[in-house]
């Protein structure tokens, strides 16, 4: 059918111009005309707006129009419609947007904004998920039962947003077993911000009627119903589309500041451009969010898993968000690596007065792996088992149950281990290299999932014998929309990936997508574009055959020609096909959609989920060798190796990339990145002074081998690869810190201050006297009653 | 009060307030958007351009000091449609993602390229300490810099 091998490692198209300087991001746009929008935004956690007078800002020079809450009517949320564009009445976290000015200059509009009367009586906050979870914690949300709910099932009370629960067994009877040792562990870890380079930013314009948003997002679609539902038109009033992305990681996945720069365009009658600052950015980013976790497991001593229970608190700031499906996700990162005999988890999003948590690559995955390896080695410690060795021993194979009683296919885990003791032991040794230093070294399993969902793509066959790939995927800088979707659209049709145009995303012109994110680009955007392609194939065939005289079966499509197989020079240049083809029956043109079938979970096994179980699995194995310094704390990673299963690698080049950067991003929350929020409420770090990102001298180059084969209904066999590679680097190097100290790793990022604190015992063990000791006290809900009566 | 700037050889004429970074003029009065002001405090190296020949971090520069030297942005470097010798590299190696930092990046190797050109693996690390970059790791930077000073 398609002959992908001929075009692999294709090279990026968009290379050139982003090293010249002549991209243009979107906070790179003019427009004739175009005016700066500014937002003003609360200075306190928790208040009343008492009064907001924007009279005095209106008179103001340049000012050409200004918003409020009374512009924007709807909420928008996943699961509840819990957020409105501006704080209305009730202010819920220190930068809550309160009113926004589009003016000639953005000096103008910033001065403007600090000519708004605004009066805030504060109230009592909640900033930590201890202080939200206590009896007489003041509601983030008091008046939550009146809100739309958007997806039936979570159990919720009090600032517990959401509630999802796995129960799978008799737990209680694997505990009680005489035969097993019971091991404990508690974990906590900071946010991490993604820091994508390009801020947040859009350019609006409002013409007959309806609203063009040009905008930095991975989400067109989502941006385009969420603005519409908060606007109160409807989503066929927005146009949504997308300029080269600079940097996302999923902070891009959810509605930002589009609908102010929309509105104002609307009230003003210009385009109006509004780029968040680097400061907006920082203290306000929808962060990977803190989370606290106990997870207990009963284990004999020969080394079985017979019961596992863990509650997980997630942090979701003062609205629900993205934390209210990602609760989903615990069940698959926590309960997805090992056989487990019995096992029962909770993980309840928390409503806190702190900026908004939101999705990051591998969101959730990665604080639940380093708290799965971690407890892994604490359980392999507490038998006297060598803890590669119990790994090997649990690892999850064919036939086996996940968490939610899903059945995994094929023994992908185990091999890739095999393949990384091949990788170690073929290493120089690196104790050497530590040089005095407290040496460490560990290896980690990781799972983590494709999010397949929904995607749409046609293909519009050209008469000079190139096609335009019409799709709503955004380039974010991974490479998908640029080398693997055209790689697979030209083997299928024989052409060069230089002659496939990739249209930029427009929601006016291309069908729904669930957006570029969670590894499904190639997987979602590539299946839906391989069937259109196929589509245009079968067409071409069929006018080429009469061209040529030769039954459509006997053709092949390569180099570009339409040729009887096995006779090379034969047939027609497929532009004198295609132009044919135009001629006599109409332009050729192809359609295709793809989403995930779903699979299902155990009956009774969850509640609350938004997903059952996982479509595509994708595992990964990662070692490393640390040093530690016991003087300073100072953690150095010598080197480090991934084996990740990728399906198959339609471009390896791009996937090495991806591993490169996303286990940098992961040693950057392993070792230094930590955002922390003060006792006003505000995020502390609030530029990069403060927040410390790896740098070209902290790095390490990461040793690579791409595990293919594993099964996948991915187009060709494939999987999503650039969200997997940061997933198991807080583990990893947890482990490994652990092993070199010989101390109980419990807390990430591991700075030296803090490294120094574990090595004095300093700190004690971290204990959550805000998580209860029986399982199910955690619950608002017993697993598997009815959904609660909403009162 | 108008300033004069030499931006790429050429004379402009800019009226902006002095202490205008000069990011700021080259991005909103010139239409030259390569130099990204991504972190405002000099740390990232995302709007570097070179000032008689020295890479600086143009979000830090008022304007009006910049009046009399010679400023060079990323399009400023190589000529017509062809790539520099970094340039190339760095496409080459594959080492672009995102792309928002590679404008800096480009000026700051270009700087590296003419003054050091016997630097190692590790030099190359430490000249690039002051441009962060969040997608690729380095790697491949470094990678494309050995083989530009290789070329060369």
């Amino acid at each position: 059918m398609s002959d992908i091998s001929a075009t692999m490692d294709f090279r990026r198209r968009d290379a050139r111009d982003k090293l010249r300087g002549r991209t243009r991001y979107t906070m790179d746009r003019y427009l004739p005309g175009m005016l700066h929008a500014a937002v003003l935004r609360a200075n306190v956690a928790s208040g009343r707006i008492v009064r907001l007078d924007t009279s005095r800002a209106a008179c103001m020079p340049g000012v050409r129009a200004i918003i409020t809450a009374a512009d924007a009517p709807g909420k928008i949320g996943i699961g509840i419609a819990d957020h409105p564009l501006f704080a209305r009445d009730v202010i819920r976290y220190d930068g809550e947007p309160l009113a926004a000015i589009a003016a000639d200059t953005l000096t103008q509009a910033q001065a403007a904004l600090a000519a708004i009367d605004v009066e805030i009586a504060p109230l009592p906050a909640v900033l930590t998920m201890a202080e939200s979870l206590a009896a007489a914690a003041p509601l983030v949300h008091p008046d939550w039962p009146n809100y739309e709910v958007l997806f039936e099932g979570g159990a919720r009370e009090g600032n517990v947003a959401w509630e999802a629960t796995v129960v799978r067994g008799d737990v209680d009877a694997a505990f009680a077993r005489p035969d097993v040792e019971i091991v404990e562990s508690n974990f906590r870890v900071g946010r991490q911000n993604h820091v994508a380079f390009e801020p947040r930013a859009v350019v609006a314009t409002y013409e007959d009627g309806r609203f063009h948003i040009e905008t930095s997002t991975q989400v067109p679609w989502t941006i385009r119903n969420a603005t519409a539902r908060i606007l109160g038109v409807a989503p066929s009033r927005v146009r949504v589309t997308v300029p080269p992305v600079g940097g996302a990681f999923g902070l891009k996945f959810d509605l930002a500041i589009e609908p102010f720069a929309a509105l104002l365009a609307r009230a003003s009658g210009q385009p109006v451009r509004l780029v968040n600052s680097r400061e907006e950015e920082m203290l306000t980013c929808l962060f990977r969010e803190n989370a606290d976790i106990r997870i207990r497991s009963a284990v004999t001593r020969a080394g079985e898993i017979v019961g596992r229970e863990a509650v997980v608190l997630m942090d979701c700031g003062a609205y629900g968000g993205e934390q209210i499906f990602l609760t989903t996700m615990t069940a698959h990162t926590l309960g997805g690596n090992y056989r487990l005999g019995t096992t029962r988890l909770v993980s309840r999003a928390v409503y806190t007065n702190t900026a908004p948590n939101g999705a990051f690559r591998c969101c959730n995955g990665v604080y639940c792996t380093f708290a799965l390896e971690r407890h892994t080695d604490e359980i392999a410690a507490r038998i006297g088992m060598d803890p590669l060795a119990f790994r090997r021993h649990n690892v999850l194979g064919d036939g086996d149950l996940g968490a939610t009683g899903q059945v995994f296919e094929g023994n992908v885990l185990g091999p890739m281990l095999d393949r990384m003791d091949t990788l170690r032991e073929a290493a120089a040794p690196s104790r050497k290299l530590a040089d005095g230093r407290l040496f460490g070294r560990a290896t980690t399993v990781g799972t983590w999932f494709v999010f397949v969902g929904p995607s749409a793509a046609t293909i519009n066959m050209n008469a000079d014998g190139t096609a335009t790939l019409v799709t709503s995927g955004v380039e974010i800088g991974s490479g998908s929309m640029m080398q693997s979707l055209p790689q697979i659209v030209a083997g299928t049709l024989g052409l060069n990936p230089d002659d496939v145009v990739v249209r930029a995303a427009d929601t006016d012109a291309a069908g729904y997508d669930a957006g570029v994110g969670g590894g499904r680009t190639t997987v979602s955007l590539g299946a839906a574009s391989l069937s259109a392609a196929q589509e245009v194939r079968t067409k071409l065939l069929k006018v080429a055959s009469e061209m040529i005289e030769a039954a459509p079966e006997d053709l092949v499509m390569r180099q570009g020609r339409i040729e009887i197989a096995g006779a090379p020079g034969s047939g027609h240049a497929i532009a004198e096909v295609a132009t044919r083809a135009q001629a006599r029956f109409g332009p050729v043109s192809g359609t295709g959609a793809f989403t995930g079938a779903g699979v299902p979970a155990m009956p009774g096994c969850v509640a609350g989920h938004f997903i059952d179980a996982i479509d595509i699995p994708v595992f990964a194995v990662h070692d490393c060798d640390v040093a530690v310094d016991p003087e300073t704390g100072q953690v150095e990673v010598l080197n480090y190796r991934v084996v990740q299963d990728v399906g198959r690698a339609l471009n390896p080049r791009a996937i090495h990339g991806q591993i490169q950067g996303g286990v940098v991003q992961g040693l950057g929350y392993a070792l230094h990145e930590e955002v922390t929020i003060g006792t006003n409420g505000r995020v502390c770090q609030n530029g990069f002074e403060t927040y410390r990102l790896p740098l070209a001298l902290d790095v390490v180059p990461v040793e690579i081998s791409l595990y293919e084969g594993a099964p996948s209904v991915g187009p060709l066999g494939t999987k999503g690869a650039g969200e997997v590679p940061i997933l198991n680097v807080g583990a990893t190097v947890a482990c490994a810190v652990a092993n070199a100290t010989g101390k109980r790793v419990q807390e990430l990022p591991l700075t030296p201050p803090r490294v120094l604190e574990l090595l004095l015992a300093r700190n004690g063990e971290l204990g959550h006297p805000h998580i209860a000791e029986a399982w199910v006290d955690n619950l608002v809900r017993p697993h598997g009653t009815a959904a609660q009566d909403r009162k | 009060m108008v300033l004069t700037l030499t931006v790429n050889g050429d004379h402009r004429a800019s009226v902006a307030d002095p202490v205008t970074p000069l990011v700021d003029v080259l991005r909103e009065e010139f239409h030259l958007t390569g130099a990204k002001p991504v972190c405002r405090e000099g740390f990232c190296g995302a709007c570097m351009v070179l000032v008689n020949d020295k890479p600086t971090p143009s979000c830090l520069m008022p304007v009006a000091l910049a009046q009399g030297s010679d400023i060079r942005t990323v399009e400023g470097l190589g000529s017509g449609g062809t790539l520099t010798a970094i340039q190339a590299a760095l496409e080459a190696c594959d080492a672009v993602q995102c792309g928002m930092c590679f404008p800096g990046m480009v000026v700051t190797l270009t700087h590296l390229l003419a003054t050091s050109p016997e630097a190692t693996r590790d030099e190359i690390r430490a000249a690039l300490s002051g441009n962060i970059c969040r997608c690729t790791g380095y790697e491949r930077i470094v990678d494309a810099t050995l083989s530009a000073l290789a070329v060369k």
